[in-house]
């Protein structure tokens, strides 16, 4: 009884806190808060209080149902959200310098935290029993090595397809008027390639030389190259959590059934998700290939996740009906 | 020379010369200049540029690949070369072509996404059933988005589609292009790597991603601060080269042989391994050898083939609610001779091993109840299963107790079971009559008849597997998973010359290119600037 109240106070605590850090950056949009620094700090903190509330909810479920919280699709989205809360923790701890995958992760652990106790899984938020095949010690490594590598790829395919949104933004507007401007478009475009092409020769003089007469398109365009640097980052580094998560998920299905690959849909699909960022990855090694495609690839990926995570559980079937919503 | 745009002596293409950035340029004194540089590769394949001259340190021994080195000059200089026949120069170079023809990114990129595409489709569409499902589900007459009839399932094995043609050709294919681009571009970057390469020109130091110029400071400086930054620094009179982190420049090739060895495994795997099930009650005895049945051809059998599994005791333990928690088998191996080699108690995720095969616990059913009626017995009625969907099941047995009725149908107790725990009794009527566990021994009456159930005995379902290509496909595993975080880390690469009093400074690095340029500058900052003149022409 004490462990469900707990339980319940330490979800309203981390949701709340997650809307004022939310409400924070929305405004900032608005109003220019750069005076007012105390902000920044408290998002900071706010971000590390729902951490904690998040570790807390986690910790209780543990100790209450005495298995590691992650047997059904509730608490797997609880552990999402709690990925994401990591990934915006860690991006404070290695830089100093505003991060741009500030304005992801924070909405998207509100959205998930917000879907997964808004009742629409109705049975779910209870703690239910293991299966024996879900008794293992792999459960702990596999399932949480997937939903960190899904935490961690989702931001970086967001983080592309904003790139691509500022990118197209612009062009699609302009095409709307009339042709006449079509040189100045062209122009536009092509400073644009200028700029690429001098950075990617010499940044460091870049910086010193250039005096902001290409405002406009120059602030795009460092926008444009961060997001694109970051979604690579990220998304290295989703690939790999995913990686170690697909063959962990391979042993253990060895070790419980005797093979580890059996084209289950939700196997399936990891590997389709896994492929897609390969191919990222591949694109981007090719250095003549401009960002753009690369880009297209990882929102290609960002709809891939979910189809993989939840899409398949529609289906319900397979070895992976524990995360079905029909199951209770 | 600094780079700079100068827009009218530029080479780039006419917009720059468009008005508006025109003016922007000369209005605020921009001076950008650009040189380009395009070289054209056609048929260089027969001549080779003269590679780079290769500086041996005093002092230290020759770089290992410099002999191997001189071996594969002469030899690639000797394929060219116009004493060979013709004939076997084209037989020679047409594998080459196709290796690089294999080895071609885009292609890959293309097979990746051709096989990510087929695999989606199969789990729309259902695989393995019957071509009568496929009929009536994609049939001709109201096809799915206009065109995709049962026919364009069939035929090309997308009912199938895990072992059809196109899709394991596909594989092949990629693994075929994995091959390709690991020897002909990840193998060399190994040489190239390994070798000391120093730049001997200011002008390509100066063309390096970061590039700076130090006045008034010494080679030797920098190098000592780079080693105190863990660099590994190589120095030759006035040029320096350094390098840090050399594991992640190998890691790509250590994920592509991963993968390598992983589609081997498996393919040995699906050729060469024994499968088999087998439900078994308790008490019972069975050979290996009669379950196991060969997948591939490649399927060899096993010596522990002649051994026999003796299942001692089937046992399950149950949460408080009643579901069922663990089910666990007793089991011994018998060899030819009947001695026992070996018992475990096996469970879920717990299997035994014994000379390449695995016995795994994956199901269990009740397979007899044991009951005394009235006194006499003890009596075995088998017992069916009713109902199997997922973990939940029911099992069900029949006591004649009396003559057959009107219409022929006998009449009895019927007994249901879930689980091993409780029987569930109803009478002749078919009305709930009563609950009881097999350990207590109680008696029920029905209508006159006194039944004691002794015991329920439970079945124990086992998966047999013999898989010769387990630990290859694991050590795959285990390198894929260490060289895919290996390359993570970053690696970077520093050259300088001495010019004059100035240092000539250029780098470059794989990953985190941004944090790179401020590492850098931070590094800079601290080599000393040298007041005299006179302290920089050392060496």
């Amino acid at each position: 009884m004490i462990f469900s109240i707990l339980e319940h106070i330490l979800t309203h605590i981390s949701f709340s806190v997650v809307s004022i850090v939310l409400t924070i950056y929305f405004l900032t949009l608005l109003v220019n808060l750069d005076e007012i620094i105390g902000f920044f700090d408290s998002s900071d903190k706010g971000i590390v209080i729902t951490f904690f509330g998040i570790t807390g909810l986690l910790f209780t479920r543990w100790i209450y149902s005495g298995h590691f919280p992650l047997s059904n699709l509730y608490e797997s989205l609880i552990f999402l959200s709690w990925a994401f809360s990591i990934i915006h923790m860690v991006s404070y701890f290695n830089k100093k310098q505003k991060n741009h995958l500030n304005a992801i992760t924070a909405p998207s652990a509100i959205f998930i935290q917000g879907f997964a106790t808004s009742g629409l899984l109705n049975k779910m938020p209870q703690s239910a029993i293991l299966v024996p095949a879900l008794q293992s010690q792999w459960l702990m490594m596999h399932v949480s090595m997937m939903i960190l590598g899904y935490g961690a790829l989702l931001c970086g395919s967001l983080l592309s397809i904003a790139l691509l949104v500022i990118t197209f933004r612009k062009v699609g507007s302009t095409f709307l008027k009339k042709n006449m401007k079509k040189k100045i478009l062209l122009n536009e475009l092509f400073s644009f390639d200028v700029l690429y092409y001098i950075n990617e020769r010499n940044s460091i003089l870049l910086q010193q030389n250039i005096n902001f007469s290409f405002s406009r398109n120059y602030y795009r365009y460092q926008l444009i190259e961060q997001l694109d640097y970051w979604s690579f980052r990220i998304i290295s580094l989703g690939f790999i959590f995913l990686t170690v998560g697909i063959l962990s998920g391979a042993v253990w299905a060895n070790e419980t059934w005797g093979s580890y690959w059996n084209w289950d849909p939700k196997e399936t699909w990891a590997f389709i998700t896994w492929t897609i960022f390969a191919i990222y990855l591949h694109i981007k090694t090719n250095r003549n290939v401009r960002g753009i495609n690369s880009a297209i690839v990882a929102s290609i990926g960002f709809l891939l996740i979910w189809i993989c995570y939840f899409g398949v559980n529609l289906l319900g079937i397979g070895l992976h009906s524990y995360g079905s919503f029909t199951s209770n | 020379m600094s780079p700079s745009l100068n827009p009218l002596r530029t080479k780039f293409p006419s917009p720059l010369k468009s008005p508006s950035l025109y003016n922007l340029c000369n209005s605020r004194n921009l001076h950008i200049r650009l040189h380009l540089q395009i070289r054209c590769n056609q048929g260089s394949t027969q001549q080779k540029p003269n590679p780079k001259k290769k500086i041996v340190l005093f002092g230290a021994a020759p770089s290992v690949l410099e002999q191997k080195d001189r071996q594969v000059n002469s030899g690639d200089g000797g394929t060219t070369s116009s004493s060979t026949p013709s004939m076997w120069r084209f037989v020679k170079r047409v594998p080459k072509r196709a290796l690089t023809l294999l080895a071609n990114l885009p292609l890959a990129i293309a097979e990746m996404g051709a096989i990510a595409a087929f695999m989606a489709l199969a789990t729309i569409v259902e695989q393995g059933e019957s071509l009568e499902f496929y009929t009536s589900k994609y049939s001709e007459e109201n096809p799915v988005l206009g065109f995709f009839t049962w026919k364009w399932i069939v035929y090309p094995g997308f009912d199938h589609m895990f072992t059809s043609p196109i899709f394991l050709g596909l594989l092949v294919l990629l693994g075929a292009s994995l091959m390709a681009c690991t020897y002909t571009t990840q193998l060399p970057l190994v040489k190239v790597s390994r070798r000391w390469s120093f730049l001997q020109s200011s002008e390509t130091i100066r063309k390096q991603e970061f590039s700076d110029s130090l006045p008034c400071a010494s080679v030797q400086d920098l190098g000592a601060i780079l080693m105190g930054h863990g660099y590994e620094v190589f120095l030759k009179g006035p040029s320096l080269y350094a390098f840090k982190g050399l594991a992640s420049r190998f890691a790509p090739i250590g994920v592509h042989l991963a993968m390598i060895l992983i589609m081997a495994g498996s393919t040995l795997s699906a050729a060469g391994s024994f499968k088999g099930s087998i439900t078994v009650p308790q008490g019972l005895n069975f050979v290996v050898g009669d379950v196991l049945a060969p997948i591939g051809f490649l399927s060899n059998p096993l010596d522990s083939f002649n051994t026999e599994v003796h299942v001692n005791r089937f046992f399950m333990d149950y949460y408080e609610t009643g579901e069922v928690s663990q089910f666990y088998s007793d089991i011994s191996l018998l060899n030819f001779e009947g001695k026992e080699v070996m018992r475990k108690t096996i469970r879920v995720n717990d299997p035994l091993r014994y000379g390449g095969i695995t016995i795994y616990q994956t199901d269990w059913g009740i397979s007899a109840l044991q009951i005394s009626k009235n006194g006499e017995g003890p009596f075995n009625l088998a017992v069916a299963p009713l109902q199997r969907s997922g973990d939940f099941k029911l099992f069900g047995t029949f006591l004649p107790t009396g003559e057959s009725d009107s219409s022929g149908k006998v009449k009895g107790i019927s007994m249901l079971a879930r689980d091993l725990q409780s029987i569930v009794l109803y009478d002749e009527e078919g009305k709930f009559a009563g609950v009881r566990r097999p350990s207590s021994k109680l008696p029920i009456e029905i209508n006159g008849t006194k039944i004691v159930i002794e015991d329920a005995i439970g079945s124990t379902g086992l998966d047999l597997k013999a898989d010769p290509g387990v630990p290859i496909v694991y050590t795959g595993f285990g390198a894929l998973m260490l060289t895919t975080t290996i390359s993570l880390l970053s690696h970077s690469q520093v050259w300088a010359i001495q010019d004059g009093s100035t240092v000539v400074v250029g780098a470059k690095r794989n990953r985190g290119k941004i944090e790179f340029s401020k590492e850098m500058n931070v590094l800079l900052n601290k080599v000393p600037e040298l007041v005299s003149t006179n302290d920089a022409i050392d060496s």
